[in-house]
């Protein structure tokens, strides 16, 4: 794989995002969505959470769905979006990334750069390029977020800063297997509408086979670890190894990606 | 000369249907190759197989001494494949520079090379427009524009001046002709007359089946051949023709073409024939040295 290619391919979609009209507007929803959860759940977040009033409330809530070294942290905001980006990104992650390499597929774009640059190198660059954005999207929602914070309680900004690197670390990892699904899923989809059903047929579809397969057979759960988000529940209370919070999504990625070159590689242009 | 591409045993299959079936060829550094057939005969196959978008079912097929698809050949082989399309949500300037980038130039030479084939193409002023902008005629211009980034060896175009006013199917014509002492090209078009000027070597497939014709007037040893196109009918003119001393058979291959077959010992023939008009006011549109390119490939006779 030729690394400049690879790199020309990735800035390629960032210049997609964030240069073009259609970009632009996905970026403008994304920022008015963030907006509102800064405004309301993040900002409001430290004075409910220590509002002796509702003290006790979070501890037995928080504490019956794992959640309750949350509590704990000193910067309420940072906790309140843990939870939010934890399972809004992987979402989001769906919708922005649907279109990889589909629309380019059906319109023919991908015959004039099949002849410079390998199919490979396309589908990885584009991955790339992907968790470039989100990981730009992260940064940015996580900067604002931090700005809150401090705005409270400037003292707060040396501690939180380490630590929000940290969860910066650990949603980028958890996002990269559903940038990889779609990968997958835009090798065979024909349109980025169909890749998104597709996605959603498989974690829906997808669980209730499981379901009623470990139902038969216990053994058969180990299945589970397929979907994308699996440990997703566990980390939100920060109850989960690093092996399932960090080697699962690479892991996961990293078969993903192998399937989507194969498919790739053999499929017609 | 030096072989660009060489095929063996070359097949393709669509679930029943055989598009190519073991088509064998060479093509060698040098003037356009032409590549002809009816709709459906199998071009764009062969064409989508050179470029590796498809693979074969069997047989060979060797670029510049690499598989299809190779990235040794990223900046040595150039397609204009048949309905492709840019990304409308760029400049056309944008998304040249940006194959030029992936054809391994420098940022700046990307840009100013994809300037240098706009204005092959005639088109320098349409670059920063977006190709939803542009007319179907201007898109293709651009399509054969990227083509051409990086000056590559072999450059592939399929109906190159299908869907082009003829200005531009002319000027486009100009260019390949321009270019070909550098690049090999391999041009497919309904255009047989357009083939006939630029092209030597002429692939002709049919059902999947490839023979090779050459562009150029045909002669074998001891028989000559001369096409004349008359500009309106007139009676007995197979019969006067072949009247003419040294005429073997005279055919006529289409309404007013008539194909004169001549002992090759007869080095004043044309002379005679031109004559022979004159005698019988017949006025003459086109006199041909060997058979047309249509006659080759469709006539049986």
């Amino acid at each position: 794989m030729h690394l400049k290619r690879l790199a020309n391919i990735a800035s390629f979609e960032l210049v997609r995002l964030f240069l073009t009209k259609r970009g632009l507007l996905a970026v403008i929803t994304f920022s008015i969505c963030w907006l509102l959860i800064l405004r309301y759940p993040i900002a409001g977040s430290v004075s409910l959470l220590n509002s002796p009033d509702f003290a006790g409330f979070f501890d037995s809530v928080f504490g019956a769905i794992g959640l309750s070294k949350l509590l704990s942290w000193l910067a309420a905001e940072l906790a309140v979006y843990w939870l939010i980006a934890l399972y809004s990104f992987p979402i989001f992650c769906l919708f922005l990334c649907g279109d990889q390499i589909v629309g380019d597929k059906q319109r023919g774009t991908l015959r004039f750069l099949s002849l410079r640059a390998t199919r490979a190198e396309l589908l990885i660059g584009r991955f790339i390029g992907q968790v470039l954005i989100l990981a730009i999207l992260l940064m940015l929602t996580l900067s604002a977020t931090l700005a809150i914070l401090t705005y409270r309680d400037p003292a707060l900004l040396a501690t939180a800063l380490p630590h929000s690197l940290l969860l910066f670390g650990y949603l980028i990892v958890s996002v990269m297997p559903f940038i990889a699904l779609m990968s997958l899923i835009n090798t065979f989809a024909n349109s980025a509408r169909l890749a998104f059903v597709f996605a959603i047929l498989f974690f829906a579809g997808g669980n209730i086979i499981v379901g009623i397969l470990s139902w038969q057979i216990p053994a058969l759960g180990m299945l589970s670890f397929i979907f994308p988000g699996y440990q997703l529940d566990q980390m939100a209370g920060q109850n989960a190894e690093a092996i399932l919070a960090i080697g699962l999504p690479l892991a996961q990625t990293a078969v993903l990606l192998l399937l989507a070159q194969r498919i790739f590689a053999r499929s017609a242009l | 000369m030096t072989t660009l591409i060489s095929a063996s045993g070359l097949s393709k299959q669509f679930g029943s249907k055989l598009a190519l079936n073991k088509v064998n060829f060479e093509i060698s550094k040098g003037a356009p190759v032409a590549l002809v057939g009816p709709n459906g005969a199998g071009k764009t196959t062969l064409f989508s197989l050179l470029c590796g978008y498809i693979f074969p079912s069997a047989g060979e097929l060797s670029i510049l001494g690499h598989a299809p698809g190779s990235s040794k050949l990223f900046g040595q082989l150039a397609a204009l494949p048949q309905d492709a399309q840019f990304d409308p949500r760029f400049s056309i300037i944008h998304q040249l520079s940006f194959y030029g980038r992936l054809q391994g130039l420098s940022k700046a030479k990307a840009k100013q090379e994809s300037e240098r084939v706009l204005e092959l193409v005639d088109l320098s002023a349409a670059a920063k427009q977006n190709p939803t902008d542009l007319s179907h005629g201007m898109r293709k211009r651009v399509a054969i524009a990227q083509a051409l980034i990086g000056e590559p060896k072999i450059v592939m175009l399929d109906e190159a001046t299908a869907g082009l006013d003829p200005i531009h199917a002319r000027a486009i014509r100009e260019l390949v002709s321009s270019l070909s002492s550098e690049t090999t090209f391999i041009l497919s078009s309904h255009d047989l007359t357009e083939l006939e000027r630029l092209c030597g070597q002429v692939l002709h497939l049919d059902q999947g089946i490839l023979s090779e014709h050459s562009a150029q007037s045909q002669s074998q040893d001891d028989k000559r051949f001369i096409t004349l196109q008359l500009s309106q009918s007139y009676p007995n003119v197979e019969e006067t023709l072949q009247a003419l001393p040294s005429v073997i058979k005279v055919y006529m291959s289409q309404a007013k073409e008539y194909v004169v077959e001549f002992d090759a010992c007869e080095s004043a023939f044309d002379i005679l024939l031109l004559e022979c008009c004159h005698a019988h006011n017949w006025q003459y549109r086109q006199l041909i040295n060997g058979h047309t390119l249509e006659n080759q490939i469709f006539h049986k006779n």
